[in-house]
């Protein structure tokens, strides 16, 4: 099975983010970026699939600026088989990088598309579907499993209460939520590996892709309120009750939420 | 300004009849601004993008709204999106407020996982997800708008719904992102046999049920529950959170929350920089004091 999966480098999760002086973007001073987590479940899900089945073969593909290569040898690293670095300024509308990625995904014929179900720089959710719909193929959202099966791919969408498990027979996108399997952490060989490894690149330029899309800009960027300087209530041993009380008043005459 | 509202109803399946919480809030929002148009996709038992979208899509480019309101809910956001591909119009997803301008919209999100507040302004026409519990819902129902269904249709042999399998500890009850009370669980609970405490205070509150990661990557409750970067987001009236420390990527999910209660027995836990009321304590002694509290003030009341 040939699994392909787009992959988005974004600010490391541990990163606080501060908004720079124009007030309409990020301090990228000092980040240190990582694949974007959903994406590294979705990277995850396709070399369970090559560990169960070794003639899998797991292809990854970033849009972005230079520093992005660095998450495509991460990729590498874990056990991917092979990375393509398409090159584009920071700011390629999501429109544009889905249809830079559907040209890509229709020279490398792959049998199933795993992005990640949002990327946590925009947080938007656009590109998976996107692609999916540019492709015209079938595609599932908030996908927790796959499998191989008679005739086509079963695959499992969480939904409130359980799961929900769909067939594609043919060539599928899913978007990758976040699953029971840890990502899995690069071996010394792997990164060996990764480092020898080449990575074709392609200017999106030169891939043909209409470059006109709607317009979204940022207006402003702010930090979120900082939060605290609550009230905190002390409930030593035996007073629990009294406390429970205190709380409860709290929550009903001055919070107004019960 | 015409304004379309799809009704999150058939799309979300389970209970076919019923109109989601939200779309009443959406619709309700709309009004103001604009003609509104509620939309209801007949078809597929079960949500899945294409068929919905192809007749949508169909539908928008006769019809021409300029604006498409949808349910940041999983499957509102996905259809959200793959409709703004269909169309080519501008997308933003998960947004807490509209406010439409001449020839544009504005709206008001967040970025890199919670921890940026940024406003857009998209082109329109536009499709704008909108999260549950944005914009209250007023005590007389809309009526000032109108009311269409499109037929969706299934294509059969690309796609097919197999069987659904229930998740052991689920419960039916209030989706989490949709929730007013949330009564979140961390690892200083212990272990799954300790759930019985948040759930009985969820119970007495009406709340759903949330989860740190340490909870859900143990096993002891399913992902579903986990709130935080790769969790849910939530931004409910009140989220109470015990046994959790707060780590940055738990926090990205929550602070947008309108009351914050954190119990916990270490008092420099991060959870109480973020906490409007912060309980040092036991959550074995004090959890259950504040259940029989609030049963107390629910019966009084
Ligand atoms: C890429 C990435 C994504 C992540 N996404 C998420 C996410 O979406 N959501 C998320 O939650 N985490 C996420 N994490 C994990 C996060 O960093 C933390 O590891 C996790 O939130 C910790 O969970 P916890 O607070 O339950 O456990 P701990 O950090 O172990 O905290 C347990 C708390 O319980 C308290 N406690 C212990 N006993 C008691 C008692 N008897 N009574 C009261 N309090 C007690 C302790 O003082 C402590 O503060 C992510 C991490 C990464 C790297
Ligand atoms: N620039 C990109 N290059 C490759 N894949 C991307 C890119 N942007 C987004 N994706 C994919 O689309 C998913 C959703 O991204 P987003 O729409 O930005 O939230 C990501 O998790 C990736 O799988």
């Amino acid at each position: 099975m040939k699994l392909l999966v787009p992959l988005k480098q974004v600010p490391d999760s541990t990163m606080r983010i501060k908004v720079a002086p124009d007030g309409k973007s990020i301090v990228t001073e000092g980040i240190t970026w990582s694949i974007s987590p959903y994406d590294e479940y979705a990277v995850e899900m396709a070399l369970e699939q090559k560990d169960a089945d070794p003639s899998t073969t797991v292809s990854v593909v970033t849009v972005g600026p230079v520093r992005a290569k660095d998450a495509l040898r991460a990729a590498l690293a874990m056990g991917c088989d092979d990375g393509t670095f398409v090159t584009s300024d920071e700011n390629a509308a999501p429109l544009v990088v889905a249809r830079a990625l559907a040209k890509f995904v229709e020279q490398k014929q792959p049998d199933l598309v795993l992005c990640g179900r949002q990327a946590s720089d925009d947080d938007q959710g656009f590109v998976g579907p996107a692609l999916a719909t540019i492709l015209g193929w079938p595609h599932v959202a908030t996908v927790t499993k796959f499998a191989p099966a008679d005739g086509g791919i079963e695959i499992w969408r969480e939904v409130e209460g359980g799961h929900e498990v769909w067939k594609a027979s043919g060539p599928a996108l899913v978007t990758v939520q976040k699953s029971d399997k840890e990502p899995r952490y690069a071996s010394l060989p792997g990164i060996m590996k990764a480092k020898k490894k080449e990575l074709p690149e392609l200017a999106l330029s030169s891939l043909g892709v209409d470059a006109a899309a709607p317009k979204i800009e940022v207006v402003k960027m702010e930090t979120p309120p900082q939060r605290g300087g609550g009230k905190i209530l002390k409930a030593a041993d035996g007073d629990a009750a009294s406390v429970a009380a205190e709380l409860v008043r709290l929550l009903r005459d001055e919070a107004k939420v019960l | 300004m015409k304004v379309w509202v799809i009704a999150e109803s058939k799309l979300m399946a389970q209970k076919a009849s019923e109109l989601r919480r939200v779309s009443l809030e959406l619709v309700a929002k709309a009004t103001a601004f604009g003609d509104t148009e509620l939309v209801d996709v007949r078809g597929p038992e079960r949500y899945v993008a294409a068929p919905a979208v192809d007749a949508l899509a169909k539908k928008a480019e006769a019809d021409k709204p300029d604006l498409v309101l949808v349910g940041s809910t999983p499957s509102g956001r996905d259809l959200a999106a793959s409709l703004a591909a269909r169309l080519g119009w501008a997308y933003a997803g998960d947004c807490v407020d509209v406010r439409p301008g001449e020839g544009s919209v504005e709206v008001a999100r967040t970025m890199y996982a919670g921890k940026v507040r940024a406003t857009m302004r998209l082109s329109l026409p536009a499709v704008v997800a909108v999260r549950p519990n944005a914009f209250p819902l007023p005590k007389t129902p809309p009526t000032d708008f109108q009311a269409q269904t499109v037929a969706a249709e299934m294509v059969p042999q690309k796609l097919q719904f197999v069987r659904f399998e229930p998740t052991k500890e689920a419960k039916a009850g209030v989706p989490l992102a949709e929730a007013r009370v949330i009564v979140s669980g961390g690892r200083g609970l212990r272990g799954p046999e300790n759930w019985k405490l948040v759930e009985e205070l969820a119970a007495a509150l009406g709340a759903a049920l949330g989860a740190s990661r340490a909870v859900t990557d143990a096993g002891w409750r399913p992902n579903e529950e986990q709130v935080g970067q790769t969790g849910k987001t939530v931004a409910p009236d009140l989220y109470i959170a015990v046994g959790i420390s707060g780590a940055i990527q738990h926090l990205a999910g929550m602070t947008q929350s309108k009351t914050i209660v954190a119990i916990n027995k270490d008092p420099d836990a991060d959870i109480f920089k973020v906490a409007d009321y912060g309980v040092v304590a036991d959550a074995f002694a004090f959890v259950p004091a504040l259940t029989a509290e609030v049963k107390k003030a629910k019966a009084a009341a």
